[in-house]
């Protein structure tokens, strides 16, 4: 059967509308908080140029959350800033590894590379997306996406393969992350009519390409991949771990001291 | 102590192609393929690009400043610049013309 395809919100209704506003959500929440956790190296990262490289790929994540909510808005969502400085908690739907709060560069750079492996197969799904405005922004946003593999990887090959102390340290990373990374394919109550409406990737297809992807980084950066960890679920029914109350809060401080202030 | 800081690279960005790579500064990186991940955030973020070259600051040979008297011309040159040709006359009409020519026509 042939897919229908949706050219703009008013066109999608019903299930479709639903699960698309889900998969928005994903989206959205997963590059915004984990966007937020990369920018905590601005300023503090091992060298200048790392700085630099490191906080555009923050602001790059932070652009893509606020693209994803303002389609969102499109689909009579909150606007972007509503989503980010007023939601609830609970109602984010980011994985858990983008949420805990920022550890050793070793730590943050193998979230990055898991993480962004993930995002650029995603985009390579998107971009067949029956919903046409995000099909056609995942256009605009693989360049950029290309380029955070690039690093990531760059990173995992660099400190993988350096001293003893630089592996044990990416190797620990590797192991405390690779059970939350799983959690980036947790199923919802909608990711199957994702799927079915052709409106995004299935979970458990990306799943397996990720394995095999960072399976191969990892390996030829001499770290060992856990593959029989047993992924972590929660965040996409917005079961947080404790760090996210921490993060709203880093967040939203300024915007609470004025909510009302035009920037 | 040893120098724990990475070499240095020396930056040339590209804004078009087909025009010259245009030194931008430099990086320190700990190979060639790090030097142009940093050197695209670093020197690529707020213009145009379509090529990074990177190239070890060690690799390049310098003239001294001591020797800056070398560059002086000790008798007039000027017969060297191109001023005498047609062409000329009419690039530089061109360059001082352009500017009104391209302003927009409701001014």
């Amino acid at each position: 059967m042939a897919l229908t395809q949706y050219d703009s919100a008013e066109h999608i209704k019903g299930d479709a509308r639903a699960a698309l506003i889900d998969l928005l959500y994903r989206l959205g929440d997963d590059d915004l908080v984990i966007g937020h956790r990369h920018t905590e190296w601005t300023g503090l990262a091992p060298i200048l140029e790392a700085d630099i490289a490191f906080s555009s790929i923050a602001q790059d994540q932070i652009g893509q959350a606020q693209a994803y909510y303002t389609l969102l808005h499109e689909l009579g969502e909150p606007d972007p800033d509503s989503l980010v400085f007023d939601r609830d908690c609970r109602a984010f739907r980011c994985a858990s590894l983008c949420v805990f709060e920022k550890r050793t560069w070793a730590f943050s750079t193998v979230r990055h590379y898991l993480y962004d492996a993930c995002k650029e197969l995603k985009l390579a799904a998107l971009i067949e997306s029956t919903y046409t405005p995000l099909a056609k922004l995942t256009r605009k946003l693989r360049g950029e996406q290309k380029y955070h593999v690039m690093h990531g990887r760059m990173w995992i090959s660099r400190l993988g393969n350096a001293t003893e102390e630089s592996h044990g340290l990416m190797q620990s990373a590797v192991d405390a992350l690779f059970p939350h990374a799983l959690g980036l394919f947790e199923q919802t109550e909608h990711s199957e009519k994702t799927a079915a409406f052709g409106l995004g990737p299935d979970e458990a297809t990306l799943c397996d390409a990720w394995r095999e992807t960072v399976t191969g980084t990892l390996t030829e950066s001499g770290l060992q991949p856990p593959l029989d960890a047993e992924p972590i679920y929660g965040g996409r029914r917005g079961e947080h771990i404790g760090a996210m109350t921490e993060l709203l809060d880093a967040m939203r401080k300024v915007h609470k001291l004025d909510p009302t202030a035009k920037w | 102590m040893s120098d724990t800081q990475w070499p240095v690279f020396e930056v040339f960005h590209q804004q078009a192609r087909g025009e010259p790579h245009v030194h931008v500064g430099s990086v320190h990186a700990s190979d060639a393929e790090v030097a142009l991940l940093m050197a695209k955030e670093q020197f690529g973020r707020r213009q145009a690009c379509v090529n990074f070259w990177v190239v070890p600051a060690d690799a390049i040979t310098a003239t001294a400043y001591d020797d800056v008297d070398i560059f002086e011309h000790g008798t007039d040159k000027s017969y060297r610049e191109a001023y005498g040709y047609e062409t000329t006359r009419r690039v530089r009409a061109q360059t001082t013309k352009r500017p009104r020519s391209l302003r927009p026509p409701e001014e």
